[in-house]
Protein backbone atom coordinates (compact mmCIF):
# COMPACT_ATOMS: atom_id res chain seq x y z
CA UNK A 1 0.00 0.00 0.00
CA UNK A 2 1.47 3.33 -1.06
CA UNK A 3 1.42 6.29 1.38
CA UNK A 4 -0.26 9.60 0.59
CA UNK A 5 3.17 11.24 0.20
CA UNK A 6 4.23 8.38 -2.07
CA UNK A 7 1.11 8.91 -4.21
CA UNK A 8 1.85 12.62 -4.53
CA UNK A 9 5.52 12.02 -5.41
CA UNK A 10 4.62 9.34 -7.99
CA UNK A 11 1.98 11.67 -9.48
CA UNK A 12 4.45 14.57 -9.70
CA UNK A 13 7.11 12.39 -11.34
CA UNK A 14 4.57 11.02 -13.82
CA UNK A 15 3.28 14.53 -14.57
CA UNK A 16 6.82 15.86 -15.10
CA UNK A 17 7.64 13.16 -17.66
CA UNK A 18 4.28 13.74 -19.39
CA UNK A 19 4.90 17.51 -19.49
CA UNK A 20 8.37 17.03 -20.96
CA UNK A 21 7.26 14.50 -23.60
CA UNK A 22 4.18 16.48 -24.63
CA UNK A 23 6.26 19.66 -24.88
CA UNK A 24 8.90 17.97 -27.01
CA UNK A 25 6.41 16.20 -29.28
CA UNK A 26 3.98 19.15 -29.66
CA UNK A 27 1.16 16.66 -29.11
CA UNK A 28 -2.24 18.13 -28.37
CA UNK A 29 -5.60 16.49 -27.72
CA UNK A 30 -7.49 19.50 -29.07
CA UNK A 31 -5.50 19.34 -32.31
CA UNK A 32 -6.09 15.58 -32.51
CA UNK A 33 -9.85 16.17 -32.84
CA UNK A 34 -9.89 19.62 -34.47
CA UNK A 35 -7.29 18.88 -37.18
CA UNK A 36 -8.96 15.58 -38.06
CA UNK A 37 -12.27 17.41 -38.55
CA UNK A 38 -11.08 20.73 -40.00
CA UNK A 39 -7.97 19.84 -42.02
CA UNK A 40 -8.25 16.03 -42.34
CA UNK A 41 -4.75 15.69 -40.85
CA UNK A 42 -4.09 12.97 -38.28
CA UNK A 43 -0.64 13.50 -36.71
CA UNK A 44 -2.07 13.92 -33.20
CA UNK A 45 -5.03 11.56 -33.66
CA UNK A 46 -2.71 8.65 -34.60
CA UNK A 47 -0.68 9.09 -31.41
CA UNK A 48 -3.90 9.20 -29.37
CA UNK A 49 -5.10 5.94 -30.94
CA UNK A 50 -1.78 4.17 -30.31
CA UNK A 51 -1.85 5.26 -26.65
CA UNK A 52 -5.44 4.03 -26.29
CA UNK A 53 -4.49 0.65 -27.78
CA UNK A 54 -1.60 0.21 -25.30
CA UNK A 55 -3.78 1.35 -22.39
CA UNK A 56 -6.70 -0.91 -23.33
CA UNK A 57 -4.49 -4.00 -23.36
CA UNK A 58 -2.56 -2.94 -20.23
CA UNK A 59 -5.58 -2.00 -18.12
CA UNK A 60 -7.76 -4.98 -19.07
CA UNK A 61 -4.83 -7.41 -18.62
CA UNK A 62 -4.27 -6.22 -15.06
CA UNK A 63 -8.01 -6.06 -14.33
CA UNK A 64 -8.23 -9.72 -15.46
CA UNK A 65 -5.82 -10.78 -12.71
CA UNK A 66 -7.38 -8.54 -10.07
CA UNK A 67 -4.80 -5.73 -10.12
CA UNK A 68 -4.98 -2.01 -10.81
CA UNK A 69 -7.21 0.82 -9.64
CA UNK A 70 -10.10 1.32 -12.11
CA UNK A 71 -12.07 4.54 -11.70
CA UNK A 72 -15.27 3.89 -9.80
CA UNK A 73 -18.02 6.39 -10.37
CA UNK A 74 -21.54 6.36 -11.68
CA UNK A 75 -22.23 6.69 -15.37
CA UNK A 76 -24.83 9.19 -16.47
CA UNK A 77 -25.89 11.46 -19.31
CA UNK A 78 -23.96 14.18 -17.49
CA UNK A 79 -20.80 12.64 -18.98
CA UNK A 80 -22.09 13.27 -22.50
CA UNK A 81 -23.38 16.78 -21.79
CA UNK A 82 -20.31 17.78 -19.76
CA UNK A 83 -17.81 16.60 -22.36
CA UNK A 84 -19.91 18.21 -25.12
CA UNK A 85 -19.43 21.58 -23.41
CA UNK A 86 -15.80 20.71 -22.74
CA UNK A 87 -15.25 19.86 -26.44
CA UNK A 88 -16.60 23.26 -27.57
CA UNK A 89 -14.51 24.98 -24.90
CA UNK A 90 -11.24 23.30 -25.77
CA UNK A 91 -11.52 24.20 -29.47
CA UNK A 92 -12.37 27.84 -28.64
CA UNK A 93 -9.57 28.08 -26.06
CA UNK A 94 -7.15 26.26 -28.39
CA UNK A 95 -6.04 24.05 -25.50
CA UNK A 96 -7.27 21.13 -23.44
CA UNK A 97 -6.37 20.29 -19.84
CA UNK A 98 -2.97 18.89 -20.85
CA UNK A 99 -1.91 21.54 -23.33
CA UNK A 100 -3.02 24.41 -21.08
CA UNK A 101 -0.55 23.22 -18.39
CA UNK A 102 2.16 22.43 -20.96
CA UNK A 103 1.79 25.72 -22.81
CA UNK A 104 1.74 27.62 -19.50
CA UNK A 105 5.07 25.92 -18.73
CA UNK A 106 6.37 27.26 -22.07
CA UNK A 107 5.43 30.83 -21.14
CA UNK A 108 2.07 31.08 -22.94
CA UNK A 109 -0.07 33.66 -21.14
CA UNK A 110 -3.17 32.72 -23.16
CA UNK A 111 -2.94 29.15 -21.81
CA UNK A 112 -2.57 30.45 -18.27
CA UNK A 113 -5.65 32.62 -18.86
CA UNK A 114 -7.58 29.53 -20.09
CA UNK A 115 -6.54 27.64 -16.93
CA UNK A 116 -7.63 30.53 -14.74
CA UNK A 117 -11.08 30.63 -16.34
CA UNK A 118 -11.34 26.85 -16.29
CA UNK A 119 -10.91 27.03 -12.51
CA UNK A 120 -13.42 29.91 -12.27
CA UNK A 121 -15.94 27.95 -14.38
CA UNK A 122 -15.41 24.89 -12.21
CA UNK A 123 -15.89 26.79 -8.99
CA UNK A 124 -18.92 28.82 -10.09
CA UNK A 125 -20.71 25.72 -11.42
CA UNK A 126 -19.91 23.86 -8.19
CA UNK A 127 -22.26 26.33 -6.46
CA UNK A 128 -25.17 24.83 -8.44
CA UNK A 129 -24.52 21.26 -7.27
CA UNK A 130 -27.07 19.75 -5.00
CA UNK A 131 -27.38 16.34 -3.35
CA UNK A 132 -31.04 16.08 -4.27
CA UNK A 133 -31.49 17.26 -7.87
CA UNK A 134 -29.80 16.74 -11.23
CA UNK A 135 -27.23 17.60 -12.63
CA UNK A 136 -26.00 14.94 -11.35
CA UNK A 137 -27.43 14.61 -7.88
CA UNK A 138 -25.47 12.66 -5.31
CA UNK A 139 -28.65 10.92 -4.17
CA UNK A 140 -29.25 9.45 -7.65
CA UNK A 141 -25.72 8.04 -7.94
CA UNK A 142 -26.21 4.63 -6.35
CA UNK A 143 -24.32 2.43 -8.81
CA UNK A 144 -27.64 1.17 -10.21
CA UNK A 145 -29.54 2.41 -13.28
CA UNK A 146 -31.86 5.28 -12.38
CA UNK A 147 -33.42 6.69 -15.52
CA UNK A 148 -35.40 9.36 -13.67
CA UNK A 149 -32.09 10.72 -12.42
CA UNK A 150 -30.47 10.24 -15.85
CA UNK A 151 -28.03 7.77 -14.31
CA UNK A 152 -27.07 4.47 -15.94
CA UNK A 153 -25.38 2.78 -13.00
CA UNK A 154 -21.88 1.43 -13.21
CA UNK A 155 -20.30 -0.64 -15.98
CA UNK A 156 -16.70 -1.28 -17.05
CA UNK A 157 -14.31 -4.11 -17.96
CA UNK A 158 -14.35 -5.33 -14.35
CA UNK A 159 -18.15 -5.55 -14.14
CA UNK A 160 -18.19 -7.28 -17.56
CA UNK A 161 -15.74 -9.84 -16.21
CA UNK A 162 -17.76 -10.33 -13.02
CA UNK A 163 -21.09 -10.68 -14.82
CA UNK A 164 -20.00 -12.91 -17.71
CA UNK A 165 -17.10 -14.83 -16.19
CA UNK A 166 -15.04 -13.96 -19.29
CA UNK A 167 -11.65 -12.36 -18.45
CA UNK A 168 -11.55 -8.58 -19.04
CA UNK A 169 -8.61 -8.98 -21.43
CA UNK A 170 -10.90 -10.71 -23.96
CA UNK A 171 -13.09 -7.58 -24.13
CA UNK A 172 -9.90 -5.53 -24.19
CA UNK A 173 -8.67 -7.39 -27.27
CA UNK A 174 -11.97 -6.64 -29.05
CA UNK A 175 -11.62 -2.93 -28.26
CA UNK A 176 -7.94 -3.05 -29.29
CA UNK A 177 -8.97 -4.53 -32.66
CA UNK A 178 -11.48 -1.70 -33.18
CA UNK A 179 -8.87 0.96 -32.44
CA UNK A 180 -6.34 -0.80 -34.67
CA UNK A 181 -8.88 -0.82 -37.50
CA UNK A 182 -9.29 2.96 -37.15
CA UNK A 183 -5.51 3.46 -37.02
CA UNK A 184 -4.95 1.39 -40.16
CA UNK A 185 -7.72 3.28 -41.96
CA UNK A 186 -5.89 6.55 -41.19
CA UNK A 187 -2.58 5.12 -42.43
CA UNK A 188 -4.28 4.02 -45.64
CA UNK A 189 -5.75 7.48 -46.12
CA UNK A 190 -2.36 9.09 -45.56
CA UNK A 191 -0.66 6.68 -47.96
CA UNK A 192 -3.23 7.49 -50.63
CA UNK A 193 -2.52 11.21 -50.07
CA UNK A 194 1.23 10.66 -50.21
CA UNK A 195 2.88 10.75 -46.75
CA UNK A 196 2.11 11.44 -43.11
CA UNK A 197 1.30 14.82 -41.61
CA UNK A 198 3.77 17.34 -40.25
CA UNK A 199 3.19 19.23 -36.94
CA UNK A 200 0.31 21.65 -37.40
CA UNK A 201 1.93 24.34 -35.27
CA UNK A 202 0.38 23.18 -32.02
CA UNK A 203 -3.13 23.80 -30.81
CA UNK B 1 27.56 24.33 -17.29
CA UNK B 2 29.24 21.68 -19.39
CA UNK B 3 26.61 19.14 -18.31
CA UNK B 4 23.79 21.57 -19.18
CA UNK B 5 25.31 22.09 -22.64
CA UNK B 6 25.56 18.32 -23.14
CA UNK B 7 21.91 17.86 -22.10
CA UNK B 8 20.86 20.62 -24.51
CA UNK B 9 22.72 18.88 -27.31
CA UNK B 10 20.68 15.70 -26.84
CA UNK B 11 18.50 14.84 -29.81
CA UNK B 12 15.44 15.11 -27.56
CA UNK B 13 16.04 18.86 -27.15
CA UNK B 14 17.17 19.52 -30.71
CA UNK B 15 14.32 18.00 -32.68
CA UNK B 16 10.57 17.51 -32.32
CA UNK B 17 9.78 14.07 -30.93
CA UNK B 18 7.40 11.82 -32.85
CA UNK B 19 4.08 12.06 -30.94
CA UNK B 20 3.45 8.32 -31.44
CA UNK B 21 6.69 7.59 -29.51
CA UNK B 22 5.88 10.20 -26.85
CA UNK B 23 2.33 8.95 -26.31
CA UNK B 24 3.47 5.30 -26.29
CA UNK B 25 5.90 6.05 -23.44
CA UNK B 26 3.20 8.02 -21.60
CA UNK B 27 0.73 5.13 -22.05
CA UNK B 28 3.19 2.63 -20.58
CA UNK B 29 3.83 4.90 -17.60
CA UNK B 30 0.07 5.39 -17.24
CA UNK B 31 -0.37 1.60 -16.91
CA UNK B 32 2.21 1.70 -14.11
CA UNK B 33 0.37 4.61 -12.45
CA UNK B 34 -2.91 2.65 -12.81
CA UNK B 35 -1.31 -0.18 -10.84
CA UNK B 36 -0.06 1.92 -7.95
CA UNK B 37 -2.67 4.65 -7.56
CA UNK B 38 -5.01 5.14 -10.55
CA UNK B 39 -5.03 6.15 -14.23
CA UNK B 40 -3.88 9.56 -15.49
CA UNK B 41 -6.42 12.33 -15.04
CA UNK B 42 -6.22 16.11 -14.94
CA UNK B 43 -9.79 17.29 -14.21
CA UNK B 44 -9.74 15.84 -10.67
CA UNK B 45 -6.60 17.78 -9.80
CA UNK B 46 -8.04 20.95 -11.32
CA UNK B 47 -11.26 20.51 -9.35
CA UNK B 48 -9.23 20.21 -6.15
CA UNK B 49 -7.17 23.29 -7.10
CA UNK B 50 -10.46 25.20 -7.60
CA UNK B 51 -11.52 24.10 -4.10
CA UNK B 52 -8.21 25.12 -2.56
CA UNK B 53 -8.37 28.52 -4.28
CA UNK B 54 -11.97 28.89 -3.04
CA UNK B 55 -10.87 27.99 0.47
CA UNK B 56 -8.09 30.60 0.34
CA UNK B 57 -10.37 33.34 -1.03
CA UNK B 58 -13.58 32.63 0.90
CA UNK B 59 -12.23 30.95 4.00
CA UNK B 60 -12.70 27.34 5.18
CA UNK B 61 -15.98 28.02 7.02
CA UNK B 62 -17.74 29.66 4.08
CA UNK B 63 -16.53 26.96 1.71
CA UNK B 64 -17.77 24.20 4.02
CA UNK B 65 -21.29 25.62 3.64
CA UNK B 66 -21.24 24.84 -0.09
CA UNK B 67 -22.50 21.22 -0.49
CA UNK B 68 -20.14 20.28 -3.33
CA UNK B 69 -17.05 21.18 -1.29
CA UNK B 70 -18.28 19.51 1.90
CA UNK B 71 -19.77 16.32 0.39
CA UNK B 72 -17.92 15.59 -2.87
CA UNK B 73 -14.52 17.31 -2.86
CA UNK B 74 -13.14 18.33 0.52
CA UNK B 75 -10.21 20.62 -0.36
CA UNK B 76 -6.89 19.03 0.60
CA UNK B 77 -3.30 19.43 -0.56
CA UNK B 78 -2.82 15.68 -0.01
CA UNK B 79 -4.81 14.82 -3.16
CA UNK B 80 -2.36 13.12 -5.57
CA UNK B 81 -4.04 14.29 -8.77
CA UNK B 82 -3.04 17.92 -8.10
CA UNK B 83 0.61 16.91 -8.47
CA UNK B 84 0.10 15.45 -11.94
CA UNK B 85 -1.00 18.90 -13.14
CA UNK B 86 1.82 20.71 -11.35
CA UNK B 87 4.27 18.12 -12.68
CA UNK B 88 3.07 18.68 -16.25
CA UNK B 89 3.71 22.42 -15.95
CA UNK B 90 7.14 21.75 -14.45
CA UNK B 91 8.13 19.12 -17.05
CA UNK B 92 7.04 21.40 -19.89
CA UNK B 93 9.01 24.30 -18.39
CA UNK B 94 12.16 22.14 -18.19
CA UNK B 95 11.62 20.88 -21.75
CA UNK B 96 11.04 24.40 -23.08
CA UNK B 97 14.10 25.86 -21.31
CA UNK B 98 16.43 23.03 -22.38
CA UNK B 99 15.27 23.24 -25.99
CA UNK B 100 15.40 27.07 -25.91
CA UNK B 101 11.69 27.27 -26.66
CA UNK B 102 10.67 29.16 -23.53
CA UNK B 103 9.46 32.68 -24.26
CA UNK B 104 6.48 34.76 -23.23
CA UNK B 105 3.62 34.52 -25.69
CA UNK B 106 0.64 36.83 -25.31
CA UNK B 107 -2.55 36.66 -27.46
CA UNK B 108 -2.62 39.77 -29.65
CA UNK B 109 -6.27 40.19 -30.59
CA UNK B 110 -9.28 40.86 -28.41
CA UNK B 111 -11.16 38.06 -30.21
CA UNK B 112 -8.50 35.56 -29.01
CA UNK B 113 -8.90 36.72 -25.39
CA UNK B 114 -12.68 36.39 -25.66
CA UNK B 115 -12.50 32.90 -27.19
CA UNK B 116 -9.96 31.71 -24.59
CA UNK B 117 -12.10 33.10 -21.75
CA UNK B 118 -15.32 31.48 -23.00
CA UNK B 119 -13.42 28.26 -23.82
CA UNK B 120 -11.87 28.10 -20.35
CA UNK B 121 -15.23 28.66 -18.66
CA UNK B 122 -16.91 25.96 -20.78
CA UNK B 123 -14.12 23.48 -20.00
CA UNK B 124 -14.51 24.16 -16.27
CA UNK B 125 -18.30 23.80 -16.36
CA UNK B 126 -17.95 20.61 -18.43
CA UNK B 127 -15.50 19.02 -16.00
CA UNK B 128 -17.73 19.83 -13.02
CA UNK B 129 -20.84 18.50 -14.71
CA UNK B 130 -19.33 15.23 -15.95
CA UNK B 131 -16.73 14.59 -13.21
CA UNK B 132 -14.26 13.77 -16.02
CA UNK B 133 -11.99 15.64 -18.43
CA UNK B 134 -10.53 14.82 -21.85
CA UNK B 135 -7.57 13.00 -20.26
CA UNK B 136 -9.62 10.69 -18.07
CA UNK B 137 -11.89 10.10 -21.07
CA UNK B 138 -9.15 8.97 -23.47
CA UNK B 139 -6.45 7.73 -21.06
CA UNK B 140 -8.53 6.25 -18.25
CA UNK B 141 -12.23 5.53 -18.69
CA UNK B 142 -12.32 4.34 -22.31
CA UNK B 143 -9.31 1.98 -21.99
CA UNK B 144 -10.97 0.64 -18.79
CA UNK B 145 -14.04 0.08 -21.01
CA UNK B 146 -16.17 2.20 -18.69
CA UNK B 147 -19.56 3.06 -20.18
CA UNK B 148 -18.99 6.66 -19.03
CA UNK B 149 -15.90 6.75 -21.26
CA UNK B 150 -17.93 5.96 -24.39
CA UNK B 151 -20.51 8.62 -23.48
CA UNK B 152 -17.71 11.10 -22.82
CA UNK B 153 -15.95 10.30 -26.14
CA UNK B 154 -19.25 10.82 -28.00
CA UNK B 155 -19.77 14.10 -26.15
CA UNK B 156 -16.27 15.48 -26.74
CA UNK B 157 -16.32 14.59 -30.46
CA UNK B 158 -19.72 16.26 -30.90
CA UNK B 159 -18.52 19.27 -28.88
CA UNK B 160 -15.26 19.56 -30.81
CA UNK B 161 -17.26 19.47 -34.06
CA UNK B 162 -19.56 22.30 -32.90
CA UNK B 163 -16.52 24.17 -31.54
CA UNK B 164 -14.78 23.79 -34.90
CA UNK B 165 -17.80 25.28 -36.70
CA UNK B 166 -17.81 28.26 -34.30
CA UNK B 167 -14.02 28.62 -34.63
CA UNK B 168 -14.28 28.63 -38.44
CA UNK B 169 -17.03 31.29 -38.36
CA UNK B 170 -14.99 33.52 -36.04
CA UNK B 171 -11.86 33.12 -38.18
CA UNK B 172 -13.79 33.96 -41.35
CA UNK B 173 -15.43 37.05 -39.81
Amino acid sequence: MITVTGQCVAAFMFGSVVGLLVQRSRWCNTAALRDAMLFKTFRNAKALLVAMMILTLGFTAFISVGNGNPMRFDVGLNQFVGLFLFGIGMVLAGACTVSSWVKTGEGNIGALWALLFLIIGLFVSSLLWSYTYWPPAGSTMTGQPNLAGLQLGFADALTLQQKTGVPAIVFGIVQFAGLLFLYRAILKKEKARGGSDKPSGGC
Amino acid sequence: MDLLRKIRELDLFQRTLDPVIALSIIAMLDVFLFLIVGAWTVGGGETMIAGLVGKYVLGARTLARIPFWSLVFKPSWAYWKIYISLGMGFGAFVGAVLSREFYWRVPRHLSEWVMITIGGLLMGIGIRLSFVCNVSTFFGLTPEMNLGGYLAVSGIIAGAWVGTLIYKKVMEA
